[in-house]
Formats: C-alpha cells, structure tokens, sequence
C-alpha cells in the first residue's frame, strides 16, 4: 500500500529547517568553513600579490594595514601568501583524506566480511602500521619516496592516505562485523554474490554515517598533518605558500615581526577549529559521538 | 586466571605487532635512494673503494639474509653502527633518551594539574558560563597543531616577555636551573596538548560520577562539596583517566618529534629527525623501531590496565 508522501518543500524552505535544527557547533563550524573555502576558491585573484612575489616593501615590516600579516625577509607580502596558501592547504588536506577514506573503506570492508586468514593477515599489517605514530611513519615514508618526488603535492597526499587507510580500515572492519549479522547480508550470500558486490551493494551503504564521520575526523587533522610535515621540511617546498612550512620560514622573524607567523598560524588554527567544531555538529546529527582530534 | 589469560594474549600479540613493524621499517629503510655504501663514501668513492664497502657491510647479500641479522643483532642489544658519525649507535642514544625522558617527565608535571583543575571545575559547574566558556577554550587547543602552539608559546615567553630561552640547546655542562629553563617552553607544549586531550574526556567522566548514587548517598549523609569531590568522584573517575594518561604517553612519542624539533632540543625525537634528514640508514632503523616499542608498550599497558580494573571487559 503506498503510503502519502509529504508534499516537496522548496529547497530554500528544507535548508532554512535544516538550519534551524542544526547543533550550534554545526553553525559556527560551517561558517568558519565558508569562509575558508571562498578565500581558498577566490583569493588569487583579488590577493594584492602574487603569493612568490618579491618588492612588496621593506623585508621584516610589522603588521600595516597594507601589509595586515607584515613583510617576510624576501620582501613578500605575507597576508597575499596565506591567501594564495588557502587552497593549497585545503586540496592536499581533502584529497589525501579521502584517498585514505577509500583505500581504508575497501580493504576494511572486505576484510570484516571475508574474514579468515584473509582478514587475520590484513588486520595485523594494519595493527602494525598503527603502531608508528603517524608523523614517524610520515618522515619515513617521504624519505623512502626519494628526493625526486620530495617536495611534489601528489607525495604529501599519498603520505596523508598511507597514515590514514589503516586507522579508515580498522574502523571500517568493526563496522562490517556489525552489518554481517544482518539477515540481508545473509541473503546477498545465499543469492551468490560476490564478496566485491556484497561490499559495495550492502556493506558500503549501511555504513555511509561511520564513514561520512569518519572522514570529517580525518580532515579535521589532515591540515595538521600537511603543516606539521611542511614546518620539518618534509612537505611541500619553498616557495609554496604552505601555511605550515611558512609558519616555519618565518619563526626566525618572531621578534621583529610576530605578524608573519601570526597570520598563517591564525589561518590554520581558524580551518581546524572550524572543521573540528563541524564534524562534532555533524557527528550529532548522525547520532554518534566523536573523539575530536583522534590521533 | 581468565583476566592473566587475557593479559598474556595481550602481550604475546603487541610482540607479534612489533616483529611485523620491525619488518615493514626494515622494507622502507632497503628502499631509500641509494645505496649505504654509496652514501658513506660520498663523493671520494670509486668502484673499487664501493665494491670493498659493500663487501664489508655485507651488502651484497640477500634482503631476507640481511634482515634477520639485523634483528639477530637487535635481539642481542646491539643497534648498530651510525653511518654519519660510524659511532655505535647504543652510545649516540644514551644522552638523548635521557634529555627526552627529562622532558617527558616535566610535560606530565604540567599535564596533570592542567587537565584535572579545569576538569572539576567544569563538572562541578556544569552547563554554567564557565563550563561553556572552558569547552570552548579546550576546543580552540585541541585543534592547535604542536608546532603552532609552540609557535605561539615562543612569541609570549620569548618575544613579549623574556623569560625562557627560544633554543633549548642543553649538554652536559649545562647547570640544572638552566636546564629546566630549556625545558619550560617544550615541556608546557607537550604538557597542554596532552591535558586538552583529557580534559575532554575527565569533564565527561566526572559528571557521570557525580550522578552517581553513591555521590548522592554521600552528599546525603551531609559531608562536605570538597570531601564529595576529593574522596568519592575524584578516585572513581580515575579509572578512565589512566587509560587516556596511557594514551598520553603513547601520543608523547610521536609528539616529542616535532617539538623537540621546534625547539632544537637534544633529545630522542630531533636525532630521530636528523637520521631521517641524513638518510643515516642504521640510525633511523634503531630511532623508528624504539619509538614504535614505547607506543605500541603504552598502548598494551592502557589496554591491560582497562582490563584489570574494569572487570566488565574481562567477558570479551
């Protein structure tokens, strides 16, 4: 029997509802990140400069309203820097996260339903990579990578995916032996579905909110991990204007003008705060609880 | 004895991670650029002096052959020789475990004040301005990258008031006042990243005993807020906070690499970084897999800790 479906509601009507009901952590989070995105999205085109550009005025000038973030010691104008930096920052923080989300959602996924000595093996392999704290395990592998791709943004990405895949996995696993129990799982079985086609026509939509939570987490640090590998000279190479490896460069001008790592350090510390502040919002939303930072 | 059975399970799988950890550093370190003889003989090599090197170092022998031997060796207590300064590498550690054990010892002084004051304060208060504003704060931390708040410690205590030192360079002639002096500012980084993490979780914990009845039996038999607080929720909130103080220490070994880098501190975590930086191979082998055994100790003694004193988790 087809049951009455509630009339359609205009998209605007649904968003302002939606705006409504949503926790306040999900509100300020989400605008903190609007904000973010627009400047990482627009900013090269209206940054007073170009984000390597020298003759900006006088090296090590503090904070002016020409110059909000001051002059680094290669005359560049620091505030045009970390806006050019924004999506930079943004790009290998999201992409990276989310080539761990997949790789981590498959093999976990699989290996919660397979199970065996498939799964014995893999969760011990992932148990193992957990155990080198990630920035180790980050400097190790950029230094295997060699120093013909250092520097490259697709080697901080794979970086940021090789330290998350295995915590996305383990997550991903408990998760499938939850679904497995299910009398649909049973079903696919019995129909003689592939273990491939089980995970991705029943285990993967079953634990979208896991995910989806889990990915949000994961950003949430990913900007971390970018500044942290970049502030140790390991990430991205000058000049990029990477919020973390500036924040590096320009320490030795603390005193003359702390501006210089003020302002990138005040862009990164706003993008965190603003992921982090959403994923909480989102994750109640969903009905989960979070360890925010989960390292 | 079925808690002393989970409890020998317990370690026999952290040795079986830590053999398999062992293996993957050994694969990565094999696939670093270069060869170790090339890098030991720079420049001056030729193909003569590198054929005789590589002979030495048993070089030419198999990876599996090479493996084994390395953590034959390693079984044994000898790490190895360091390839830059060809000291043995047992010797190059003693005084930088020291300094970051030291320094670890001084972040927990900081961090257990810190994440219990403003925990009770938060329970007790619960909901209240204070509270909010506390969550807020502890938010605003927990996001902070180490390098940043360290940054940011830099610019209060060096550039606006000068009190510390901004390079925490010790050796062994270095005074003791001046010695924890260099320890402040990588100390308090450590000491507040770790205290955010607990807050968190302590408020949380806190409050959940608080409701408790024996909370209430106790405020009903009239004893004072401070004798409730100090005697009866404190101890039994205690519990998880060991296990998040557990996870603590395991975070402080990876936390340690970049402050103590941030602050050119002599310690475990800048060697670790400087092997990698100098592709000093044996080194960075001897200064991963130590740093993998303290995590993956912490992470077992959190786990039997949570074992032994909850006993609800014995059934599982």
């Amino acid at each position: 029997m087809a049951v009455a479906q509630p009339p359609l509601t205009a998209p605007p009507q649904v968003l302002g509802r939606f705006w409504r009901r949503s926790p306040m952590s999900l509100k300020i989070g989400g605008l903190i990140l609007l904000v973010h995105l627009i400047v990482a999205a627009t900013g090269p085109f209206w940054a007073p400069y170009g984000q390597a550009q020298m003759g900006a005025g006088l090296p090590l000038s503090p904070a002016s309203f020409a110059h909000p973030f001051g002059i680094d010691q290669l005359s560049r104008d620091v505030f045009s820097r970390v806006v050019h930096g924004g999506h930079i920052v943004i790009f290998l923080a999201v992409s990276g996260t989310l080539l761990g989300l997949v790789i981590g959602a498959v093999v976990g996924l699989l290996s919660g339903y397979v199970r065996g000595w498939v799964d014995e093996v893999l969760m011990r392999f992932v148990e193992a990579i957990i155990s080198i704290p990630f920035i180790v395990l980050g400097l190790l592998a950029i230094s295997a990578a060699g120093p013909q791709l250092a520097g490259e943004p697709v080697l901080v990405i794979f970086v940021v995916a090789l330290i998350y895949a295995p915590r996305v996995a383990r997550m991903a696993r408990s998760a499938a032996l939850e679904i497995v129990t299910k009398d649909f799982i049973t079903i696919a079985r019995l129909r003689g579905e592939s273990a491939w086609s089980v995970m991705r026509r029943e285990l993967l939509p079953n634990a979208t909110s896991v995910l989806l939570v889990e990915f949000a987490v994961r950003a949430g640090y990913a900007p971390v991990l970018v500044g942290s590998l970049g502030f140790l000279g390991f990430g991205m190479r000058p000049p990029t204007p990477e919020w973390g490896l500036m924040i590096s460069e320009n320490r030795a001008l603390l005193i003359a003008s702390p501006a210089t790592v003020l302002g990138p350090g005040l862009m990164l510390a706003s993008l965190i705060v603003g992921l982090n502040l959403f994923t909480e919002g989102l994750a109640r939303i969903l009905g989960r609880t979070v360890q925010i930072a989960s390292r | 004895m079925a808690v002393l059975r989970l409890v020998i399970g317990r370690i026999f799988v952290s040795v079986l991670t830590l053999l398999l950890v062992s293996f993957i550093i050994f694969s990565m370190v094999e696939i670093l650029p270069g060869d170790v003889a090339s890098r030991i003989l720079g420049r001056d090599a030729t193909p003569e002096s590198l054929a005789t090197l590589r002979e030495r170092l048993h070089l030419n022998d198999p990876a599996p052959e090479r493996y084994v031997r390395w953590l034959g060796n390693i079984v044994q207590g000898d790490l190895g020789n360091a390839l830059t300064s060809s000291r043995p590498i047992n010797e190059i550690l003693g005084p930088r475990i020291f300094n970051t054990l030291m320094l670890s010892l001084f972040a927990f002084a900081i961090y257990i004040p810190l994440s219990l004051i403003p925990a009770a304060v938060q329970a007790l208060n619960r909901d209240k301005t204070i509270d909010h504003v506390l969550s807020i704060v502890s938010l605003i931390l927990v996001s902070m990258p180490e390098f940043l708040l360290a940054t940011l410690l830099l610019i209060l205590f060096v550039a606006m008031i000068p009190l510390f030192p901004a390079m925490s360079l010790v050796d062994d002639s270095t005074p003791f006042w001046e010695y924890l002096r260099a320890l402040a500012l990588p100390g308090m980084t450590l000491g507040i990243v770790m205290a955010v993490y607990a807050v968190r979780m302590l408020r949380d914990n806190l409050i959940e005993v608080l409701d408790a009845d024996f909370i209430r039996m106790a405020e009903l038999k009239g004893l004072s807020r401070r004798r409730v607080l100090l005697r009866h929720a404190l101890p039994n909130a205690m519990v998880p906070t060991l296990n998040v103080t557990a996870l603590n220490l395991a975070y402080l070994v990876g936390g340690v690499v970049i402050v103590e880098k941030v602050f050119a501190f002599p310690g475990f975590g800048s060697l670790l970084v400087d092997a990698l930086q100098l592709r000093d191979a044996p080194l960075i082998e001897a200064t991963v897999l130590i740093t993998a055994t303290v995590y993956i100790s912490a992470n077992m003694i959190a786990d039997v800790g949570a074992i032994v004193l909850n006993p609800r988790l014995r059934s599982s």
